[in-house]
């Protein structure tokens, strides 16, 4: 195994885990609250939510590597790799914060606001004012929707990008490249949801500031597992 | 200190004699399997049960201090690191040129130095608040990994990559043992938490669901001993919990049906 082999792996592992974290600080999530209308966002976890985005993402970029013709090491290939695994998880982050929104809105009975801005910032629309008092808003608002959609499509990207890296590696086996893929978007992504601390409403909140922190904490954890997973490589 | 709502528990158990117990019995368990593959689920399912409590155990200490991202978090990221770390100890052999029965001690090495850099990194650039974040990582990956390379070692029959691979990663086992060992994990101190909580009663439900994870293992590799045996032990000790819960509980009210109609 020539070191050209073994760099851009590397490179594209490292770069990974730091995508996938960055995704998850885009999602909008509101936990328990939420779950109750009382804050913005889906009402579930941060690992759950991103773990589900990713896992589809995942099985979208695995499925497109399987598809004869499509050669790992063509850039073209892999870019396509890569953005099968966006789609993949927009859908799923897109359909869950749809039927959600529905279950707010026709269940519960709310008027979808966001706490952290005073205006959306993409369809202009004053938000304060439909906030019911002693809630720090509710439903899924027209920037969290967006926001949620980048985070999909970065995670999926990410987790595309984990799964080409892996292939490259010589993890031809799907089922490993997917197990180990799999176990390296969970520690990224619970990385993030530690950095994020429970809830997010997505790009606009006050919390996004943070993310450098966790986008350095999932490049060197990340790195640290792909110069593992290259020594376990050298004996495929 | 948040405790989900209740402070700190009187700890009953020591938390390292726990780990021990856990690292010990799995190890021997591994290392059994290895060689008796005919009792490798019988000897080395039961033997990783330990190591599935031990894991619960770190969980409950560690989530007790309220993590704000939720228990079942930390689980995670105790398999994430685990997986990473039992297929490592699983590949390595083959590429260090070493004998494949040095494959648990690598799993334990691997798996302490991801805990150590992941416990470190929430830490210090992420900035979790929580003392004994660094040391409860370096638990929860290390019995992640055990739980992970125990379940699959006894439904493969041995941890060399050449049964290991065809046995239990092709067979999509080890998604099995990730969602399953998982669940063992971070279940008991998630269904548990709140006022009241007790370590004995957070301690019958892990081994509970141990003893659970085991069972779907034996019934995957459809070895009627083992089944038997797992559970009846499973179902005794989630009677027992069952019977603690409502002991512990100040009263038991029971929602009568409603009437058909006005009287």
């Amino acid at each position: 195994m020539d070191i050209s082999s073994i760099i851009l792996p590397l490179v594209e592992i490292t770069l990974a885990g730091a995508i996938i974290n960055a995704s998850v600080h885009f999602v909008p999530v509101g936990g328990a609250p939420a779950a109750m209308a009382t804050s913005t966002g889906v009402g579930t976890g941060t690992t759950q939510l991103a773990a589900g985005a990713g896992f589809t993402g995942l099985l979208a970029a695995a499925g497109m590597a399987a598809q004869p013709g499509i050669i790992i090491s063509n850039p073209v290939h892999a870019l396509l790799i890569m953005l099968s695994g966006a789609v993949g998880a927009m859908i799923m982050l897109g359909l869950t914060m749809l039927i959600g929104q529905l279950i707010y809105v026709y269940g519960v009975g709310i008027v979808p606001a966001a706490d952290k801005c005073d205006v959306d910032p993409i369809t202009k629309d004053p938000q304060s004012a439909f906030i019911t008092p002693g809630t720090t808003g509710h439903g899924i608002p027209t920037v969290c929707f967006v926001s949620g959609l980048i985070g999909a499509a970065l995670g999926g990207i990410g987790g595309g990008m984990a799964y080409v890296g892996l292939l490259g590696l010589g993890f031809t086996i799907p089922a490993i490249a997917g197990v180990l893929a799999v176990g390296f978007f969970f520690m990224n992504a619970v990385l993030a949801s530690y950095n994020i601390g429970g809830t997010i409403e997505g790009f606009h909140d006050p919390k996004f500031k943070k993310m450098p922190n966790g986008v350095i904490a999932s490049t060197v954890s990340s790195l640290v597992a792909a110069l593992i997973l290259i020594g376990m490589s050298m004996g495929l | 200190m948040s405790h989900g709502g209740g402070g700190h528990a009187a700890e009953l158990f020591p938390e390292n004699q726990v780990l021990g117990i856990g690292l010990v019995l799995s190890l021997i368990g591994m290392y059994i399997a290895n060689f008796l593959p005919e009792y490798a689920m019988l000897i080395g399912g039961a033997l990783t049960v330990p190591a599935c409590v031990a894991g619960a155990n770190t969980t409950r200490r560690v989530a007790a201090y309220g993590l704000g991202t939720g228990v079942p978090s930390i689980g995670m990221v105790s398999l994430g690191m685990g997986t990473l770390s039992a297929l490592a100890a699983v590949y390595l052999p083959v590429a260090m040129g070493i004998d494949s029965m040095a494959t648990p001690i690598i799993a334990v090495v691997v798996s302490l130095a991801i805990g150590a850099i992941v416990g470190k990194l929430t830490q210090n650039p992420v900035g979790m608040k929580v003392p004994i974040i660094v040391s409860s990582m370096i638990k929860l990956s290390l019995m992640g990994a055990l739980s992970i390379l125990g379940f699959c070692t006894a439904f493969a029959g041995g941890f060399s990559a050449n049964v290991f691979i065809p046995g239990a990663i092709e067979t999509g086992m080890i998604g099995l043992a990730f969602i399953a060992a998982g669940i063992a994990i971070l279940h008991p101190f998630n269904a548990c938490l709140g006022p009241n909580e007790s370590h004995r009663r957070t301690m019958y439900l892990a081994i509970a669901c141990g003893l659970l994870a085991w069972l779907v293992f034996a019934i995957s590799k459809l070895d009627a001993i083992s089944t038997v045996i797992s559970a009846v032990l499973w179902v005794a000790t989630y009677a027992m919990f069952v019977k603690m819960s409502l002991n512990d509980a100040s009263d038991v009210l029971y929602t009568p049906e409603l009437p058909k109609k006005e009287e």
